[in-house]
């Protein structure tokens, strides 16, 4: 099993991240010939290949672009760097390793939806990269690439970026648009959308992209849709990076085209389970995607494909931002939903009631239970006060929260139960880097 | 015949002990629930338990209650809630001891006792205030306003139990 | 509002059919229909957040046959509709033809009672002491739609600070805090000082203040009348009573010309000797007037009403030169004979809390002595008669200005003269209104303008007479603004260069016909709440202006506290042989009176003022009375009974009648009809504690607004503008603060207000500051005019122009300068 690097290509070209490099490799080669036609022509072979964004929904990236009107004068592409979910970290490594890949795949998004400026905005603990990124801009800028007069083709575009105060919630994209305007990180009311007037970032149209899925923009634009589409199964083309941690012998990103399956990414690729034990259970997008159980190495599900089809047809979960943390037998499930639900009660804006109330019970409750201090009829209402809390709030938030707590007592019921009754002390993971520690 | 029958009713009757009782000189034991003069009670350290929502003047179906409520401050506590009963009067020619003033109660901080002789040579003298219904406190516990330390009481209601 | 030109849209609520006007709001749409969709964060005066997630309701939409437009019918005949997957919050969706809306089904009331579960799991149990306990929108609708008892472990509940003060005036109870954000979006959105935000996230959210001092807005007040919890108290009211043990009585603001709308709550009170006393005062709703608002100084303002300066008794001042005690009847008596002996040499000037009923009597008492000089005090904004001749037009609701239409603000600070107008200028301006604002120096409205010209000091007639050569972009937009209303006010200007400025907004108003029409004309920015009445009623500031300069025998001063006011006064008063004086306070005035008559305030009669849109409007009785105090027209009336004139009326509501027939303008204006009320839009107050928040239904009247001449189709000629303009080196300004130590205000440093009262101040310019050498926070010496000079702090803080400074009135006790006037400034 092999790794193929289209977005990763430092692992192929050492110093890629470097201007002079990048252009040696052909880089800005796609922005170029991007310029030379016509923006439609541009947003016509970006949904031609199928692509769909890499930040969790999975929405096809070049329909999300054909929805902003071209009639209006100022329009702006804001990249999501906000890469908070937890056990996700590939966006960093593009913008520390091949950053002008990502400063490419955004230009190609402005000049195809014709926007004025582009918005990196990064999470808050992004700051040496944000600094080392603004470095990368002004590389491009003189090398004629970011500015005015984009490669001589008459185009003006800006690239900034921008730092947000650390918080998941500026994930979403609209409370992103909020944190970059200067306001308190909170989802917007929709509609509008952010494509349409008034709903996007200064009330302008804005497309919010995600850095990889920008990424993968130039290598479409050089080598065509069909090429992409040949990569990966029919319906996710391309290749996805897998944020593979937890109970495994070698956790990192890889990136592999999409159909490969579980066992291969983990087995093969991550090396096995940690201390040759058995998995037990996999978040495939991180604490706030449906917890995965498998009854260990041998369980048929591990040889699902990797694809946002496959994984929501044969394990019931999604596939998100494909961020796999590994869950091993020596684990408790119960102490991993406390985990979680703390995330998500730090995380919370606060702004609707269910999400910001439920995930301080939630909490609250499982501290209760994994003190020993529960009563059976605790746990149901953990599972209760999560439903109470799905499909009522205004972002997403508020389903991710009560997804690990529905999902963690849904599958693994016998863990909460060895809670009830008498005190005990957690299970501790056998590798630090489990469940986000 | 019928008169015989009379006179042996009544020879029986004069045979028994009497029923009558010499009151006031002699009183009758109480039930324990029986719902005489109001007490507003006092917490173990002295702080009354009377918080002055005025609900048991809202409860009063005779409008015989009537409460003004002023702010406490550590300096000067009187209860160990938010605020206490600056006024706290009861009109007991009005007053038809219900016992709805007590269940209206969130601190059980007025409590109908077993007094019951009420009397008055003046409409005055049947407003009972606060200085008359609140209870003595116990000995060596000092009385209210009291000063004390600042955030050790910090709820605005009490709660039931008596506060430290 | 509904109006003809909106298209209407078939709707579907709970099974019947509605139309309404496309765009409205769900909750608004329901509302209207008595269909009740409850809310927290939601308010009918701010825009949707959909935070609380109280308003999930049922939607979804009839199918048409795309092709016919046709209505899909299903088996039975009915139409089919699509449900929405997932409930939809009601207030962040607009009404839509063919829209099918369920508020009550399985599925809402267990997402209704799942959101009062999460509320209530943080909100503490402080029902039986909270302030709001008995009319909460909490409470109300956990009665109404919530769970009967908790699930979660009472000792996991999360416990904050209870008593965080917000500002000197308003406490924060953090954890009744249900984090709606009606307060921190009220003061962005609609006051426009952003003073409040949330901080921190999750569970954590909490209010704020982000100004220093806390919470710094005239408004604060109305964040505790739309806070669905007890979370926002204010310190005036802070335990003060339980809602249900008070009455509510409608009354009216006497502060400002705006003539907010009030409500005053009362109670009988050991504090106030067992009789009723107002414990609170909050809005009334009179969407023409002050919506639902009003400012911290008409709420927190009452004070005076009971301050212990407060005349007890009638007053006559024996051979001997001190003032005895005597009976109503003497003191009447007294009066009488005083004004019969005056040989005709008799005047009278009535300061601004004079209500219409007051001022007729004193009219007709004056005439049956033979007098016609009747002042109105202060003596400094002319032109009441230009403002019934064109003032805005009958119907006129500042609320309809928006896109298209445009204000002129000029010569005053609205912030601080009529905060209310200030902030619903504020609200046309985010409604698309193209604002306006000249003056001779910053003002807080410069924020909300989309255009400030700056005049020289005391110029502003010509300023404006030559705005077309001046600013031609800007005069143009007024000229062709559909609608045009212009506030006008006399800071820096002389009687004189009032009525010069006044006559300038008439004629341009005139030119470009923008009067006799609604939404269209001129508003004085007069101080006090009746100066309109003053004119209607005959007393003007020209004929103060005369009794000044030719001082008649007797001289009636009617709630005129003209020592504080007037640096000149104690001069002018002591030519004038007899004063008699109608007072609540034991003022200057009175020290010098020959017969002193104690007079009631507002709050102890009823009667009516005139506001600055020219609309009367009545006030009822609130408060226990004072001492042997009676309103100010039955003392006048008894004087007249004395003097054989008539019998004195017995109620304010006869002395209205003889208003209506005598005075034209007043016709309609009897008290029935101004007791009259309609339904407004949208419909706050009364019960439904849910919708607008605790705020009173008006049930005392909306006011009748009395026609300008222009309304009346009378041609209304244009007039020459005299400019007037005083001239010095340095010219002092005198301005008005909202917060000052007025008797009618804040009558002692004791009260509520005194910390929020500025310490005396004059504003310099930092050039004439270098100049004199003097720095900012020096002790300098102000004198102006004829005025004793007064020691006051400087504020070198850019407030005033080159040659002018600022000298705010009544910030001390001893006078300053009353009008404009050259002066000087020297460090002490």
């Amino acid at each position: 099993m092999k790794t193929m690097n289209i977005i990763y290509r430092e692992k192929d070209i050492p110093n890629i991240r470097e201007y002079d490099v990048y252009v040696a490799n052909g880089g800005y080669d796609a922005l170029k010939k991007a310029l030379g036609q016509k923006p439609t022509e541009v947003i016509d072979t970006v949904k031609a290949s199928n692509l769909r964004g890499r930040g969790g929904a999975g929405f096809p990236t070049g329909v999300k672009w054909s929805f902003i009107p071209q009639s209006e004068p100022i329009k702006y592409v804001v990249v999501n760097c906000d890469e908070s979910e937890t056990g996700t970290f590939k966006d960093r490594q593009i913008i520390e390793n091949n950053p002008h890949q990502l400063i490419e795949g955004a230009l190609i998004a402005a000049y195809a939806i014709q926007a004025t400026a582009v918005y990196i905005y990064l999470r808050g603990e992004f700051w040496d990269q944000a600094f080392d990124l603004d470095a990368r801009i002004e590389e491009a800028r003189k090398g004629g690439m970011v500015g005015k007069n984009i490669a001589g083709s008459g185009y003006n575009c800006e690239v900034y970026t921008h730092v947000g105060a650390g918080a998941y919630i500026c994930g979403e994209e609209s409370a992103l648009l909020e944190s970059l305007e200067g306001k308190l990180g909170q989802p917007r009311v929709r509609p509008p959308f952010p494509a349409n007037k008034g709903g996007g970032l200064y009330g302008e149209p804005t497309v919010i992209n995600n850095v990889e899925t920008l990424a993968n923009v130039p290598w479409i634009i050089t080598n065509g849709p069909d090429a992409f589409k040949k990569i990966g199964t029919e319906q996710s083309a391309g290749t996805k990076i897998f944020c593979v941690s937890g109970n495994v012998e070698k956790p990192a990103n890889y990136e592999v085209p999409m159909g490969t399956t579980i066992r291969e990414l983990l087995f093969d690729l991550a090396g096995g389970i940690s201390g040759g034990r058995q998995i037990k259970a996999l978040l495939p997008s991180g604490g706030s995607g449906p917890i995965i159980r498998i009854n260990g190495n041998d369980d048929p599900i591990l040889d699902t494909p990797c694809t946002y089809e496959d994984i929501a047809a044969k394990t019931g979960s999604i596939l998100g931002s494909a961020s796999f943390i590994v869950i091993d037998e020596t684990v408790d499930i119960t102490w991993v939903a406390s985990k979680v639900t703390k995330f998500f009660k730090h995380e919370s804006c606060g702004k609707c009631t269910p999400c910001r109330e439920g995930t301080y019970w939630l909490d609250k409750t499982l501290d209760r239970i994994m003190r020993g201090e529960a009563k059976e009829s605790d746990v149901d209402l953990i599972a209760n006060v999560a439903r109470n809390m799905q499909g009522v709030t205004l972002c997403a938030l508020g389903d991710f929260a009560a997804n690990p707590i529905i999902h963690t007592i849904k599958n693994f019921p016998e863990d909460f139960k060895s809670h009830i009754g008498a005190a005990k002390t957690p299970a501790a993971p056998k590798t630090a880097a489990a469940a986000g520690d | 015949m019928n008169i015989l029958r009379g006179f042996a009713t009544t020879f029986k009757h004069l045979l028994e002990e009497p029923i009558t009782v010499q009151y006031p000189e002699q009183m009758r034991p109480f039930r324990e629930r029986y719902k005489g003069r109001h007490h507003l009670r006092r917490y173990e350290n002295g702080l009354e338990k009377c918080i002055g929502c005025a609900l048991c003047a809202a409860a009063c179906p005779a409008d015989a209650i009537w409460v003004e409520a002023a702010e406490n401050t550590d300096e000067q506590r009187f209860s160990p809630g938010e605020r206490y009963a600056k006024t706290y009067e009861i009109n007991m020619l009005r007053c038809i001891f219900c016992g709805y003033c007590e269940d209206a109660c969130p601190t059980q901080a007025i409590q109908l006792g077993h007094e019951h002789q009420l009397s008055f040579t003046d409409r005055q003298d049947a407003i009972f205030t606060k200085d008359m219904l609140i209870d003595p406190t116990a000995i060596g516990v000092a009385g209210t306003p009291q000063q004390v330390e600042p955030g050790v009481y910090t709820r605005s209601i009490p709660d039931m139990e008596n506060p430290r | 509002m509904v109006t003809a030109m909106t298209k209407l849209v078939k709707v579907i609520i709970d099974d019947r059919e509605y139309d309404f006007p496309a765009g409205m709001n769900l909750v608004d749409a329901a509302k209207q229909v008595d269909v009740t969709i409850p809310v927290f964060c939601y308010h009918p005066k701010m825009k949707p957040v959909g935070m609380c997630r109280m308003c999930l309701v049922e939607v979804g939409n009839i199918q048409k046959d795309r092709a016919t437009g046709e209505v899909l019918l299903d088996d039975s005949g009915n139409p089919q509709i699509r449900w929405m997957p997932k409930l939809q919050t009601a207030c962040t969706m607009n009404v839509s033809d063919g829209l099918v809306l369920r508020s009550t089904s399985k599925a809402v009331d267990e997402a209704r009672r799942n959101v009062v579960e999460f509320l209530l799991t943080s909100h503490p149990l402080d029902c039986p002491i909270c302030d709001k306990g008995g009319e909460c929108p909490l409470q109300n609708q956990t009665m109404e739609y919530g769970p009967g008892e908790s699930r979660m472990n009472f000792e996991d509940k999360k416990h904050l600070d209870k008593h965080v003060p917000l500002g000197d005036l308003i406490f924060l109870d953090e954890e009744r805090c249900i984090q709606c954000g009606r307060c921190v979006r009220f003061q962005a959105e609609v006051a426009g000082d952003d003073v409040l935000a949330f901080h921190e996230r999750g569970r954590d959210l909490q209010i704020i203040t982000v100004s220093d001092p806390g919470f710094d807005t005239y408004f604060s007040g109305n964040t505790t009348d739309i806070c669905p919890v007890g979370a926002l108290t204010t310190t005036d009211f802070r335990f003060g009573a339980r809602p249900w043990e008070m009455n509510s009585v409608p009354t009216l603001c006497n502060h400002c010309p705006v003539g907010c709308n009030t409500s005053a709550s009362t109670r009988l009170d050991r504090d106030f000797g067992g009789k009723t006393m107002i414990k609170r005062i909050m809005a009334r709703q009179n969407e023409q007037v002050n919506e639902i608002w009003m400012c911290d100084k008409g709420r927190f303002g009452h004070h005076f009403t009971r301050s212990e300066d407060r005349l007890l008794q009638p007053m006559v001042r024996a051979a001997g030169g001190s003032l005895s005690r005597e009976t109503w009847a003497d003191a009447v008596a007294a009066a009488a004979k005083l004004l019969g002996d005056a040989n005709g040499s008799v005047a009278v000037i009535a300061g601004p809390s004079a209500t219409n009923e007051d001022l007729f009597t004193l009219k007709q008492l004056a005439a049956g002595v033979g007098s016609t000089r009747l002042g109105a005090w202060p003596p400094t904004h002319a032109g009441a008669d230009l403002v019934a001749k064109v003032g805005v037009g009958k119907g006129t609701n500042l609320s309809n200005l928006g896109k298209g239409d445009a204000v002129l603000v000029i010569a005053t600070d609205l912030e601080e003269e009529a905060p209310i107008w200030r902030l619903r200028v504020k609200t046309a301006h985010d409604r698309g209104a193209y604002v306006v604002v000249a003056n001779a120096r910053k003002t807080r409205m410069d924020d909300f303008a989309d255009a400030v010209t700056m005049y020289q000091t005391g110029h502003a007639a010509t300023a404006f007479a030559d705005l077309r050569k001046q600013h031609p972009e800007v005069a143009e937009r007024l000229i062709n603004a559909n609608n045009l209303v212009v506030f006008a006010g006399a800071e820096g200007l002389t009687l004189d260069g009032s009525r010069a400025l006044m006559q300038a907004c008439a004629n341009f108003l005139i030119e470009t016909n923008h009067v006799g029409r609604a939404n269209n004309g001129l508003v004085g920015v007069f101080p006090g709440a009746n100066a309109m009445g003053q004119h209607y009623l005959g007393f003007s500031p020209e004929a103060t202006r005369d009794i000044i300069a030719n001082p008649p025998k007797v001289l009636i001063l009617a709630q005129a506290d003209v020592v504080a006011d007037d640096p000149a006064a104690a001069a002018w008063l002591s030519k004038v042989e007899t004063v008699i004086s109608l007072s609540l306070f034991d003022d200057e005035a009175t020290r010098q009176a020959k017969v002193v008559l104690p007079v009631q305030s507002f709050a102890e009669r009823d009667g009516s003022y005139t506001n600055g849109e020219r609309r009367v409007q009545r006030f009822y009785t609130a408060q226990g009375p004072i001492g042997e105090a009676i309103p100010a027209w039955q003392a006048v009336a008894r004087i007249a009974e004395k003097l054989g004139q008539g019998k004195a009326r017995l109620s304010a509501a006869q002395v209205m009648n003889d208003i209506v027939a005598a005075i034209p303008a007043f016709a309609g204006c009897k008290y029935s009809d101004l007791a009259k009320v309609e339904a407004q839009f949208p419909q706050v107050g009364g019960d439904d504690l849910y919708y607008g928040g605790t705020s009173y239904k008006n049930t005392g009247g909306l006011g009748v607004q009395i026609a300008s001449a222009a309304d009346n189709g009378e041609a209304v000629a244009l007039g020459d503008v005299k400019a007037d303009a005083v001239k010095g080196d340095l010219i002092v300004v005198p301005t008005v603060r909202l917060y000052n130590r007025e008797r009618v205000f804040q009558a002692s440093e004791a009260q509520l207000m005194a910390a929020r009262v500025a310490a005396p101040y004059v504003e310099i310019n930092a050039e004439d500051a270098a100049r004199l050498a003097i720095h900012d926070g020096d002790m300098v010496q102000v004198s102006a005019g004829a005025a004793q000079p007064v020691k006051v702090r400087a504020h070198v803080n850019g407030a005033a122009p080159k040659g002018t400074v600022l000298l705010p009135r009544n910030l001390q006790q001893t006078a300053t300068a009353l009008t404009i006037a050259a002066g000087t400034v020297t460090k002490v």
